[in-house]
C-alpha cells in the first residue's frame, strides 16, 4: 500500500440533525464538495469504481442500500460500486477498500463515500437497531442483547477503567471539554459549543458511570474522498496526500469472550497492522482523529494505538498534551463527541479531517506539524471487536 | 393483536444453548466459549469438549443503564460475571432493590426466568441476583 496510494480531494457536509435533507441530498451534495476540492479539477467520469459505506440500510428506515445507491444518485452507472457495512468502523473501512482497489493495480481513481441518516427516528429507535435490546427476533442470544448496547457496553468498561487504573468520571469529562472546544472552531461539527467539566458531571446519567455529555451524538452526515494512483496524483493537485498503511483489527462478536475490558484488542490489532505497513513509530504521528463515541472509549484508544501506555492517558490528558496545541492533538475536529457520529460517514469525516490538516487548510483548528502525518481510527460492532486504523502523510 | 410466530428452529436451539448453559472449553488454549461452538474462538482449534457454565461467580464489571431499551423500567443493571471454575457470562440483575447493592466483586448466581416476549412467545433464560450465603 505504501507508496501507491494517494487522496486527491475529500468532501463533506456539516454533520448534525438534518431534517431538511434525504440521504441522497447528503450523498450528492458531500460528492460535489469532494469534486469541487480537487484543485486542479477531474472529469467524474475517471472515477472508475467506488465504494459506499452505508451502516444502518433497513435498520432504521432508509430501505437496504446496495452499490447502485450510489452510483444511480451521483449519476454514474458505469461505476463498479460495492456496499461496505463494518459496523462503526464502516467509514475507515470504505476508505481502506477504495485503496485497496487503486493497491491493487486495477483502478486508477476511485470514490469512497460514507452516508448515514439517523436522526429522522427517535434515539431509543436508532439505538434499537445498533442492537440496545432487540432481543430473539434479531437472532441473537436473549442475555446478550439484554439493553447491552452501545452506551451500556462501554459504561462497563468505564467502570473497570476506574477500578483498574484508577480512572475517575472528572478523566473522562475532560475528553468532552477538550473535544467540544475542538468542535467549536470546526465549521463541519454538529456541536459547536464549549462545555465544562462541572457540565458533564451535572448532565443526566444515562449509563453510570457515563453523564449524557460522555456520549457522542447521532448524527446525520456525509463525508467523501478521492483516491488514486500515487504516480497520477500531481496531475490532480499539488498537495496530495499519501496513504502509508490500511488496516482492520477485530475481535470476539461476544463481550463474554473479551480478555479485558480496560482495553479494546480490535484496536490494538488494527493499530499493529497499519503501522507495520506504514513502516513507522506511534511517536511518529503529529495527530490523530480517534474514535470518541464514549469519553472513556477516547482514552482505551490513546492507550490501545499506542499514544500511551495502559493507565497514562488520564494524566496526559489532564496535561494538555491531547489539546489542540499540545504534544499531540487528538481529535482537532472535535471528535465524535462533539463533530457528530453519523456511523458510515464518521471515518471519512475522519480522513477529511486529517487530510486537511496535512494540507495545513484547517484555519482555526489547525495543528502544528513535524512529521506530517497523521492517524485515523474507528471502533464498534457487536463486542466493539472491529476497528479500522489508517495512516497518512504528506510525503509519498 | 399479535399474531405468535411459528415454531421456530430458534428456540429449539435455544434448549441446549441458553437453558442448559451448554458451552465448550478448548483442550488447547484452555478458553471457554458460549454457547457451544466447534471453533474455538480464541485460537480456532476444534480439540474442544463440552463445559457445563457454572452458575454462580462474582461481578467482572457492571454498569447502571438509566436508558435501557423501551420494554425495560430503568433502571437495569447489566453485569459481566467471572463463573468460579472459569467462563463469563452477560446479563443483567434481578431481585436487586438498589444499584448499590452490586460492586466489582458481588457474588451473584443465576436465576431461570422470562427474558421477553417476541412477537406472542416467551424467550426465557438466565438474570443473575445476589447470591444466598453458604
Amino acid at each position: 500500500m505504501k507508496g501507491k496510494v494517494a487522496v486527491i480531494g475529500v468532501g463533506m457536509i456539516k454533520f448534525g440533525e438534518l431534517f431538511d435533507k434525504s440521504l441522497e441530498n447528503m450523498i450528492q451534495e458531500a460528492y460535489l464538495n469532494c469534486l469541487k476540492n480537487v484543485e486542479k479539477g477531474i472529469d467524474p467520469k475517471e472515477i472508475k469504481a467506488a465504494w459506499f459505506g452505508q451502516w444502518s440500510g433497513g435498520f432504521i428506515g432508509q430501505g437496504a442500500q446496495g452499490g447502485q445507491s450510489l452510483a444511480s444518485m451521483i449519476g454514474n452507472l458505469n461505476l463498479s460500486c460495492s456496499r461496505i457495512e463494518n459496523a462503526c468502523p464502516t467509514g475507515g473501512d470504505t476508505f481502506r477498500n477504495a485503496c485497496l482497489g487503486v493497491a491493487s493495480g486495477v483502478y486508477d481513481v476511485v470514490l469512497a463515500l460514507g452516508a448515514e441518516k439517523m436522526r429522522d427516528k427517535p434515539s431509543a429507535e436508532s439505538l434499537g437497531g445498533a442492537g440496545g435490546g432487540g432481543g430473539a427476533e434479531t437472532g441473537n442470544h436473549p442475555s446478550w442483547m439484554m439493553g447491552q448496547g452501545g452506551p451500556a457496553i462501554q459504561a462497563m468498561h468505564a467502570t473497570r477503567q476506574m477500578h483498574e487504573l484508577g480512572y475517575t468520571m472528572e478523566d473522562f469529562a475532560r475528553v468532552a471539554v477538550k473535544n467540544h472546544h475542538n468542535g467549536s472552531l470546526c465549521p463541519y461539527a454538529h456541536y459547536q459549543f464549549e462545555i465544562t467539566v462541572e457540565r458533564v458531571l451535572n448532565s443526566p446519567v444515562i449509563c453510570w458511570p457515563l453523564h449524557l455529555f460522555d456520549c457522542c451524538p447521532q448524527t446525520d452526515g456525509a463525508a467523501a474522498a478521492i483516491v488514486c494512483r500515487a504516480d497520477l496524483a500531481k496531475k490532480y493537485t499539488d498537495k496530495p496526500v499519501y496513504v502509508w498503511g490500511s488496516h482492520t483489527g477485530l475481535d470476539h462478536n461476544q463481550l463474554w469472550d473479551r480478555s479485558s475490558f480496560v482495553s479494546q484488542p480490535s484496536v490494538v490489532r488494527a493499530a499493529k497492522g497499519a503501522f507495520e505497513m506504514a513502516g513507522i513509530k506511534p511517536k511518529d504521528v503529529d495527530f490523530a482523529e480517534l474514535h470518541d463515541c464514549f469519553t472513556n472509549t477516547e482514552l482505551m484508544d490513546i492507550e490501545d494505538v499506542g499514544f500511551a501506555r495502559s493507565g497514562e492517558a488520564a494524566k496526559k490528558l489532564k496535561d494538555g498534551e491531547f489539546d489542540m496545541h499540545g504534544k499531540l492533538p487528538i481529535n482537532p475536529s472535535g471528535g465524535l463527541k462533539a463533530h457528530g457520529h453519523p456511523i458510515a460517514a464518521t471515518g471519512l469525516g475522519q480522513i477529511f479531517e486529517v487530510v486537511t490538516q496535512l494540507r495545513e487548510e484547517a484555519d482555526k483548528r489547525q495543528v502544528k506539524l513535524k512529521n506530517g502525518i497523521g492517524l485515523q481510527q474507528n471502533v464498534g460492532g457487536p463486542a466493539f471487536g472491529a476497528a479500522v486504523v489508517n495512516i497518512l502523510s504528506r510525503s509519498r | 393483536m399479535t399474531q405468535p410466530v411459528p415454531a421456530s428452529p430458534m428456540y429449539w436451539r435455544f434448549n441446549t444453548e441458553v437453558h442448559r448453559l451448554v458451552g465448550i472449553k478448548c483442550q488447547d488454549c484452555g478458553h471457554i466459549s458460549y454457547p457451544r461452538t466447534k471453533i474455538c474462538h480464541e485460537c480456532g482449534s476444534q480439540n474442544l469438549k463440552e463445559y457445563k457454565l457454572p452458575q454462580r461467580g462474582t461481578i467482572h464489571t457492571f454498569c447502571v443503564n438509566w436508558a435501557p431499551p423501551p420494554q425495560f423500567e430503568p433502571p437495569i443493571l447489566p453485569v459481566i460475571v467471572d463463573l468460579e471454575g472459569g467462563g463469563r457470562y452477560g446479563g443483567i440483575m434481578t431481585e436487586c432493590g438498589s444499584p448499590d447493592e452490586i460492586k466489582i466483586g458481588t457474588k451473584v448466581e443465576m436465576v431461570f426466568r422470562r427474558m421477553l416476549t417476541d412477537r406472542g412467545l416467551n424467550v426465557y433464560g438466565y438474570k443473575f441476583r445476589l447470591a444466598e450465603e453458604g
